[in-house]
C-alpha cells in the first residue's frame, strides 16, 4: 500500500517526478558509463600483456658471486611441477662486423624453435644453422640485410632474417641484438647461462613456479634471482583501478546534483502535503510511518532512474569502448558488468539518503500544526 | 463511565507581545455513549477544545483523560495509539488523502493498525455501504461532492471502530441536505452504535441533534445546556 501510495504521490507531479528521475539517471549513467570504459581499458591494456605475464625472469644473483646460472639448476626447473616451458639464454657483448660498420652488440645463443616463438621475422625467415637473425636496430645500425654476411666474435655468419620490431620487453630485447644457436654461440663466446625464461602453466601457478624455484635452488645459497613479470600485471591493474576510482568520483559529482534535486522535490513534496501528514497522523499514522511513506518515494525515484540509467550505461560504455578502444567485447566482461551493479547501487542510495531529511522533516510536523496549514 | 474528563485545562498561546487564553480553566466530562454538541462564536475556543480530545494538541495547564488514561503522560506513539484506536475525526474540510480512493481512504486507519488486505477491504466496503456509497467505493475524492466526501471521511472515522467521534463543524461546507444526511448517519453511530460524539459547530440548528450542548465564549463555558 505504501508502495502503491508513493507510486500515486510521484505521479501527481509527474513533470518534477520525471525531472528527478532525469536527474539520477544521467547520474548513473555517468558514473556507470565511466566505470565500464575505465575497466575496459583496464581489460584492453592487461590483455597486450597477459601474454608474457605468466613469464619468470631467472637471472644469477650477481651480488652473492654467481655469474651464470648452472646448467644442472636449469634442468632442475625444467623438470619443475606447473613449469610449461624453460628456455635458457646465453647472452654475450661481442664485436659485430658488418662491411661498411662495426659495433659492439648483444649477442644471445637461443634455439631456434625458440627463436620463432618469441620473435616475427620482418624479412627473411628464421634459420639459424650457419647463420643469425639481427634485430631491426641493429640491422639499420650497421647497415645490413638479409643474406649479408656479418662477422660476430671473428666468425662469419649469413644473415637469415631481420626481426620485427620487438616494442618494449622485460625478457630479452633482439631489437639491438644477434641470435645465434647454442652450437655457434660456443664458437664466439664462452661464457654461460645467464638467464632462463620460466613459463608457468597459467597465471594462477607463477606463484608456485617462484616458490619452487627459490626452494629447490637456493636451498643453501642464494644462487638465482626470480623476476615474475605477475608483479608488473598488479601494478597495472592498480594504477587503472586508482583512475578508474578518480573518473568516477568525478562523474559522482553528477550524481549528487540529483541527489541535491531530489532533496529539493522531496522538499517541496512535504510542505506542499502538510495538511496530509497532518491527517495521516491524526487518524493513527507513526511518526515512522510517515518517515516510511516519504523514502518509499525516494526509493521508487532511485529504482526508475538507477534502473533506466543502469540499462543507457551499458550502451554509453559500448559507445564509449567503440569510439576510444575500437572493441566493445569488453563491455560484456563480468568486472565490467559489476560496474553497472555498483552504479545502480550508487543512485539507490544517493536518492534514499536525499529523501532521508525530507523524510525526516515530515515526520516530525506536529499533527495540530499540520492540520492547520492552508 | 466518563471517556473524556477535562480538569481545569488551560491552553495559552504565548507570543512576545501578547498572550492569548484560548482555553481558561475548562473542566467537563463527556459520559459514554452520549452526544455532546459544543457552541460558540469564531475564537471562542471551541476547535482548540475539540484538538485537546483528540490528544492532536497538548493543554498548557490541567489534565485531558481520555477514555481513563491521563494523556499528558504518554508519548507521540501513545498518543498515536489512542488517536487510532479511541478516536474518530471528522473534518470540516473532509481531509481525505487525495491520491487514494474512498475505499482506500477508508482503509488507512487499518493499514495503520495492521489489518490484512482482505479484513480491511471488507470492512471498509462496508462501512462505505453503511454511508451509502457502494457505487462510489473507487472514486477518488476530486470525483465527489462535498457531502459525498464528508460520507466517506465518517466511514474512515469508524474503520477502527472508535469509542469517541470527534466532529469539527462536520457540515460546515455542506449545503442543507447533504449536511441533513451527514448529520444523520452521525445521530444513526451514536442511536445504534453507542458511539460517544462530540460535535463542534457555530450552526445553532444542530443542536437538536446533541444530548448535552456546551456553549464556549472567550475560552470559558458560557453555559450547559441539557437537551431533552
Amino acid at each position: 500500500m505504501f508502495l502503491e501510495l508513493a507510486k500515486r504521490n510521484l505521479q501527481r507531479a509527474k513533470v518534477r517526478s520525471l525531472l528527478a528521475v532525469v536527474g539520477i539517471l544521467i547520474g548513473v549513467m555517468a558514473v556507470s558509463a565511466i566505470g565500464i570504459f575505465g575497466e575496459s581499458l583496464k581489460a584492453a591494456v592487461v590483455q597486450n600483456f597477459e601474454e608474457v605475464a605468466n613469464e619468470l625472469i631467472v637471472s644469477p644473483n650477481f651480488q652473492e658471486g654467481y655469474k651464470y646460472i648452472e646448467e644442472k639448476d636449469i634442468n632442475r626447473i625444467k623438470k619443475l611441477p606447473n613449469v610449461a616451458e624453460a628456455i635458457a639464454i646465453k647472452s654475450d657483448s661481442l664485436l659485430i662486423e658488418s662491411k661498411k660498420k662495426k659495433s659492439y652488440a648483444m649477442v644471445y645463443a637461443m634455439d631456434e624453435k625458440d627463436v620463432e616463438e618469441m620473435f616475427e621475422a620482418e624479412k627473411g625467415a628464421i634459420r639459424l644453422k650457419n647463420s643469425c637473425v639481427v634485430g631491426k636496430r641493429l640491422a639499420e645500425f650497421v647497415e645490413i640485410r638479409v643474406k649479408s654476411k656479418i662477422t660476430v666474435g671473428g666468425k662469419e655468419f649469413r644473415v637469415a632474417a631481420i626481426l620485427e620490431d620487438a616494442g618494449a620487453r622485460f625478457d630479452i630485447n633482439p631489437n639491438s641484438a644477434v641470435i645465434l644457436s647454442p652450437e655457434d654461440f660456443e664458437k664466439v663466446s664462452d661464457v654461460g647461462y645467464t638467464m632462463l625464461i620460466v613459463k608457468a602453466e597459467s597465471l594462477e601457478k607463477v606463484d608456485d613456479v617462484k616458490r619452487e624455484i627459490e626452494e629447490k635452488i637456493n636451498s643453501r645459497d642464494e644462487k638465482v634471482v626470480v623476476f615474475d613479470l605477475k608483479l608488473i600485471l598488479e601494478r597495472i591493474n592498480e594504477v587503472f583501478s586508482q583512475i578508474n576510482t578518480f573518473l568516477m568520483a568525478i562523474a559522482s559529482v553528477s550524481l549528487l546534483v540529483a541527489g541535491v534535486s531530489i532533496l529539493n522535490i522531496m522538499l517541496m513534496s512535504t510542505i506542499e502535503r502538510t495538511k496530509e501528514i497532518g491527517v495521516m497522523r491524526a487518524i493513527g499514522a507513526y511518526r515512522s510511518t510517515i518517515l516510511k511513506i516519504f523514502l518509499m518515494e525516494a526509493l521508487v525515484l532511485g529504482l526508475i532512474g538507477s534502473g533506466i540509467g543502469s540499462v543507457l550505461s551499458i550502451a554509453g560504455g559500448y559507445v564509449i569502448d567503440l569510439i576510444i578502444l575500437q572493441d566493445a567485447s569488453y563491455v560484456f566482461q563480468l568486472s565490467t558488468i559489476l560496474y553497472v551493479i555498483l552504479g545502480f547501487c550508487i543512485g539507490i542510495f544517493v536518492s534514499v539518503v536525499s529523501g532521508l531529511y525530507p523524510a525526516w522533516k515530515a515526520s516530525r510536523l506536529e499533527p495540530i500544526e499540520a492540520l492547520r496549514y492552508e | 463511565m466518563k471517556v473524556v474528563e477535562l480538569r481545569n485545562v488551560y491552553k495559552i498561546y504565548r507570543t512576545k507581545y501578547y498572550e492569548v487564553r484560548a482555553l481558561d480553566g475548562i473542566s467537563m466530562d463527556v459520559e459514554d455513549g452520549e452526544f455532546v454538541v459544543i457552541m460558540g462564536p469564531s475564537g471562542s475556543g471551541k476547535s482548540t477544545l475539540l484538538n485537546l480530545m483528540g490528544c492532536l494538541d497538548k493543554p498548557s495547564e490541567g489534565e485531558v483523560l481520555i477514555n481513563g488514561v491521563e494523556t499528558s503522560n504518554l508519548n507521540d506513539n501513545q498518543l498515536t495509539e489512542l488517536r487510532r484506536d479511541t478516536i474518530g475525526f471528522i473534518f470540516q474540510t473532509y481531509n481525505l488523502i487525495p491520491t487514494l480512493t474512498a475505499l482506500e481512504n477508508v482503509e488507512l486507519p487499518m493499514i495503520f493498525k495492521g489489518f490484512g488486505r482482505e479484513e480491511r477491504e471488507e470492512r471498509a466496503k462496508e462501512l462505505l455501504r453503511s454511508v451509502g456509497l457502494e457505487r462510489e467505493m473507487n472514486r477518488k475524492p476530486n470525483e465527489m461532492s462535498g457531502g459525498q466526501q464528508q460520507r466517506v471521511a465518517i466511514a474512515r472515522a469508524l474503520a477502527n471502530n472508535p469509542k469517541i467521534l470527534l466532529c469539527d463543524e462536520p457540515t460546515g461546507n455542506l449545503d442543507t441536505k447533504s449536511g441533513g444526511q451527514v448529520m444523520e448517519i452521525i445521530k444513526h453511530q451514536n442511536e445504534e452504535l453507542g458511539v460517544t460524539v462530540i460535535l463542534v459547530t457555530h450552526d445553532s440548528s444542530l443542536a437538536k441533534y446533541g444530548d448535552r450542548v456546551i456553549r464556549l465564549r472567550d475560552g470559558k463555558i458560557e453555559s450547559v445546556e441539557h437537551v431533552s
